[in-house]
C-alpha cells in the first residue's frame, strides 16, 4: 500500500503500552528527506520505544508507521529497510571490521565485488581506511563508534536511526564525534533520527528537534525556535538553563503583560497568545544584567548569594530583596569575578528578553524552581 | 563470506594482555595443581607402568614390553568395542547438543519468575542416584516395560520394540543425565550474547533465521565446544549405565577395563585398555579443539 505523503518517516498516532506505562501516546512525526531530526527528552520519555517503533522491534498498541510513504506497520525489521546504531554499537565481535560492514550487503545478495568495493569506501567516508582486518575488540570506542555507522550506511537505508551513540564516549570525543556525524550526515545526505538526553547535542546537530515528555510531543521546532520560544515551561526548563518564575498577571497589552511576582510588579514582552491569570516568566540567565550602566525595563535590587565560575563565564544566584530567586550568566571579564557573594546588586533585563508561559501541569524536570518566584 | 576484503592492508595489531604476575598465578596455581599431582598423576603413571608389564600365573612381573597395546590392536574384537564406544560417544554428545541447544537458549534469554524451577527440572536427572535412574529407565524401555506393553496391550505392535540392551537404550539414559552439562554449558554463553547483536543484524536485513545462523550459533560455539567435550568425555568413560541398560550386549572399553581387572585379573591388559581409551579421546579432543580454535578466532 502506498500513501505518498513526501515525507521519508512518519508515525502516526502511534501508541505503545507496558503494562500500566505509556511509553508513547498517540505519538505522531514527520520526519522530510534528508533531516536530521533529533528526539530529545528526559529519560523514561519513550525515545527509544519511538526508535524501536519505526525500526519495526515493537508491536504497537495502536498507530501506523510509514517509511517513504509506504506503510511498514506490519512488516519485520529485516524488511524495512533502515539502517539503526546502537549505543553500544552491537558490533558482531566474531566478524572483522570489514565483515560487519559487509554484513548488510550480504543479507542483500550483491555482488561480491562490488561488496569489498562498497566496504573499502564507505570505511574511507568514515576514515577508517586501514581497520579492514581488525576485530572490534581491537579498537577504540570512537573507532568502534565510525564502524558501527559504516555498517548501517552502506547498505543505503531509507533512514538512519540512532540511540545515544555517543553516550558511552568521552566529553572530548563525543564533541569530535558530533561534528564527525554532522559532517558524515551532510555528506551522504541521509535522513537521520538522532535520540539523546543532552541538550547541547541536540541544538549544534540537528535540523529540527522534538522535546519530548511522558510519550508525547511537547514542541517541535528547529533549535533557534526551540531555544528563543519554548512555548511551555517544561520545554524552556529542558533546554538550556532558566529562570522560570511563577505569578499572577496583572494587566496585558497586545505585545506587553505585566506579572505580579512576590509583590514586585514585572514586565514581559513576548506573548504566545491567550493568558491564563496564573502563569510563569521565563528568562534565559545571560539575559540578565547586574548593575546595568543604563536603566531598563525591569530593576531588582538583590543580593548575591552564591557564585559558580565557569571558567569562561560566571553564574550568579540572587535573591532579590521581594525573594525572587533568579540566576544570571555574565561573561568572565579579564579581572575575574565581578561582584563577590554578599554583596548588593542591581538587577534589570528588558521586558522582550522575558517571555510569558503557561502554567502546565505537567512535571518540570527540575519542578522545585518552579515554584520559587511564587 | 567477503573475508579478503582489505587484507593485507594492514597487519591485525598486537595484543597485550595485561594480567598478575607470574608468581601469583603460579600460587593460585599451586593447591589445585599438588591435588592433580598427587591423586591423578601418579596413578596415572602407575597405570601406564603396568600397562607395560607382564602378567604370568595371576602375577604381574615388572618389564617394558608393548604386548598388550599389539593384542588389543590385533584382535578385531577390542578394535570394534572401541570403536563402539567412540561412536556412542559421539551420538550422545549430538544428542544432547540437538535437545540441549533449545533448551539452554530459552533458559538463558526467559525472564519468568519459575526460572529456579526450571533450573532444577533440568539439573534433575543428577539428583537421582545412578542405579535408580537405570531402573527407571528399564520399567520403561523393558520387554514388558510400559510402553512396550502399552503398545502390545493396545494392539499396535505384536513384537516389543527393541528400546534395551542395545546401543538405543544405553544411548537415551546417557543422554537424560549428561543433558544438563550441555545445557548449562550452552546458557552461560548464550546468555552473554547482546541482544542488540541479533537486533542489529535484523535492521541490516537478516530474517530471524538468518540472524540465528550468522549471530548467535557462532557466538554460542564456546559453550558448544565446552558442553560437547563435557559430555562426550563423560558419555565414553561411562559404565554403569552400559552395564545395566546394555545388558552386557552393548560393550564399551569401561566394561572390558573392569572385567580384565576384577575378573579376569589381568592387570596390565585392562591397564592397557584404559590407556588406549585414555589417548583417544585425548586425540579426539584435542582435534576438536584445534578445528574449533579456528573457528572461534575473533571471539574470546
Ligand atoms: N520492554 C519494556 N517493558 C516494560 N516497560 C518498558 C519497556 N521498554 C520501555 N519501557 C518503559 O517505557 C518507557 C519509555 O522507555 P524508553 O526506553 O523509550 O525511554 P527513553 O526515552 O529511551 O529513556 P532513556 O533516555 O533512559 O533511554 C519507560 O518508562 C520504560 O520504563
Ligand atoms: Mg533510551
Amino acid at each position: 500500500m502506498t500513501l505518498a505523503t513526501g515525507n521519508d518517516v512518519e508515525l502516526r498516532g502511534v501508541t505503545k503500552r507496558y503494562g500500566p506505562i505509556l511509553a508513547l501516546d498517540t505519538f505522531s512525526l514527520q520526519v522530510g528527506a534528508g533531516e536530521f531530526f533529533t528526539l530529545l527528552g528526559p529519560s523514561g520519555c519513550g525515545k527509544t520505544t519511538a526508535l524501536r517503533s519505526i525500526a519495526g522491534f515493537i508491536t504497537l498498541n495502536a498507530g501506523e508507521v510509514f517509511l517513504k510513504g509506504t506503510r511498514v506497520t506490519d512488516l519485520p525489521p529485516h524488511r524495512r529497510r533502515v539502517g539503526m546504531v546502537f549505543q553500544h554499537y552491537a558490533l558482531f565481535p566474531h566478524r572483522t571490521v570489514a565483515q560487519n560492514v559487509a554484513f548488510g550487503l550480504r543479507m542483500q545478495k550483491v555482488p561480491k565485488g562490488e561488496i569489498a568495493d562498497r566496504v573499502e569506501k564507505t570505511l574511507a567516508l568514515v576514515q577508517l581506511p586501514r581497520y579492514a582486518g581488525r576485530f572490534p575488540r581491537q579498537l577504540s570506542g570512537g573507532e568502534q563508534q565510525r564502524v558501527a555507522l559504516a555498517r548501517a550506511l552502506v547498505t543505503r537505508p531509507t533512514v538512519l536511526l540512532l540511540d545515544e551513540p555517543l553516550g558511552a564516549l568521552d566529553k572530548k570525543l563525543r564533541e569530535r564525534m558530533q561534528v564527525e556525524l554532522k559532517r558524515l550526515q551532510r555528506e551522504v545526505g541521509i535522513t537521520t533520527i538522532y535520540v539523546t538526553h543532552d541538550q547541547e547535542e541536540a541544538l549544534t546537530m540537528s535540523d529540527r528537534i522534538a522535546v519530548m515528555q511522558s510519550g508525547r510531543i511537547e514542541q517541535v521546532g528547529t533549535p533557534l525556535e526551540i531555544y528563543e520560544c519554548p512555548q511551555s515551561a517544561f520545554v524552556a526548563d529542558f533546554i538550556g538553563n532558566i529562570n522560570l518564575l511563577r505569578g499572577t498577571v496583572i494587566g496585558h497589552a497586545e505585545h506587553q503583560a505585566a506579572v505580579d511576582c512576590r509583590g514586585a510588579k514585572l514586565r514581559i514582552g513576548a506573548l504566545p497568545g491567550a493568558v491564563a491569570p496564573e502563569a510563569v516568566m521565563a528568562l534565559r540567565p545571560e539575559k540578565v544584567r547586574l548593575n546595568p550602566s543604563e536603566p531598563l525595563d525591569n530593576d531588582l535590587a538583590a543580593t548575591v548569594v552564591h557564585l559558580v565560575y565557569l571558567g569562561d563565564s560566571v553564574l550568579y544566584h540572587l535573591r532579590s530583596d521581594e525573594g525572587i530567586e533568579l540566576q544570571a550568566l555574565e561573561l568572565a571579564q579579564a579581572g575575574g569575578v565581578r561582584h563577590q557573594a554578599g554583596t548588593r546588586v542591581r538587577v534589570g533585563w528588558r521586558s522582550e528578553d522575558a517571555s510569558l508561559l503557561p502554567l502546565t501541569s505537567s512535571p518540570l524536570p527540575r519542578g522545585e524552581r518552579l515554584g520559587e518566584g511564587g | 563470506m567477503p573475508r579478503g576484503v582489505g587484507r593485507g592492508a594492514e597487519p591485525p595489531s598486537e595484543e597485550i594482555s595485561e594480567g598478575p604476575r607470574l608468581w601469583v598465578r603460579l600460587a593460585l596455581l599451586l593447591p589445585f595443581t599438588a591435588i592433580l599431582a598427587l591423586f591423578f598423576t601418579v596413578p596415572l603413571v602407575l597405570m601406564a607402568v603396568i600397562s607395560l608389564s607382564r602378567q604370568s600365573f595371576a602375577r604381574f612381573e615388572w618389564a617394558l614390553t608393548f604386548k598388550n597395546y599389539v593384542r588389543f590392536f590385533s584382535d578385531p574384537f577390542y578394535v570394534g568395542v572401541l570403536w563402539d564406544t567412540l561412536w556412542l560417544g559421539f551420538l550422545v554428545t549430538a544428542a544432547a547438543l540437538l535437545l540441549g541447544y533449545p533448551l539452554a537458549y530459552h533458559l538463558a534469554r526467559t525472564r519468568t519468575r519459575w526460572k529456579p524451577v526450571l533450573l532444577v527440572f533440568i539439573l534433575s536427572p543428577l539428583l537421582v542416584g545412578i542405579v535408580i535412574r537405570c531402573y527407571g529407565w528399564m520399567i520403561l524401555l523393558a520387554d514388558r516395560g510400559l510402553i512396550n506393553g502399552t503398545l502390545i496391550e493396545g494392539g499396535w505392535i505384536s513384537r516389543p520394540l527393541p528400546l534395551m540392551y542395545n546401543q538405543f537404550g544405553v544411548g537415551l539414559a546417557l543422554v537424560h543425565v549428561f543433558l544438563p552439562f550441555m545445557v548449562l554449558s550452552l546458557t552461560g554463553v548464550i546468555k552473554r550474547i547482546d541482544p542488540a547483536l541479533l537486533e542489529a543484524s535484523m535492521t541490516l536485513g537478516a530474517s530471524p533465521a538468518r540472524a540465528f545462523w550468522e549471530v548467535t550459533l557462532p557466538l554460542s560455539l564456546p559453550g558448544i565446544l565446552a558442553g560437547s567435550l563435557l559430555v562426550f568425555s563423560l558419555a565414553i568413560s561411562s559404565f554403569v549405565v552400559p552395564i545395566l541398560l546394555g545388558g552386557f550386549k552393548v560393550y564399551v572399553l569401561p566394561i572390558i577395563v573392569y572385567e580384565q581387572i576384577l575378573s579376569v585379573f589381568d592387570w596390565p591388559f585392562g591397564a592397557a585398555n584404559a590407556f588406549i581409551l585414555l589417548l583417544i579421546s585425548l586425540g579426539i579432543i584435542t582435534g576438536y579443539i584445534k578445528v574449533a580454535e579456528r573457528a572461534l578466532r575473533g571471539l574470546v
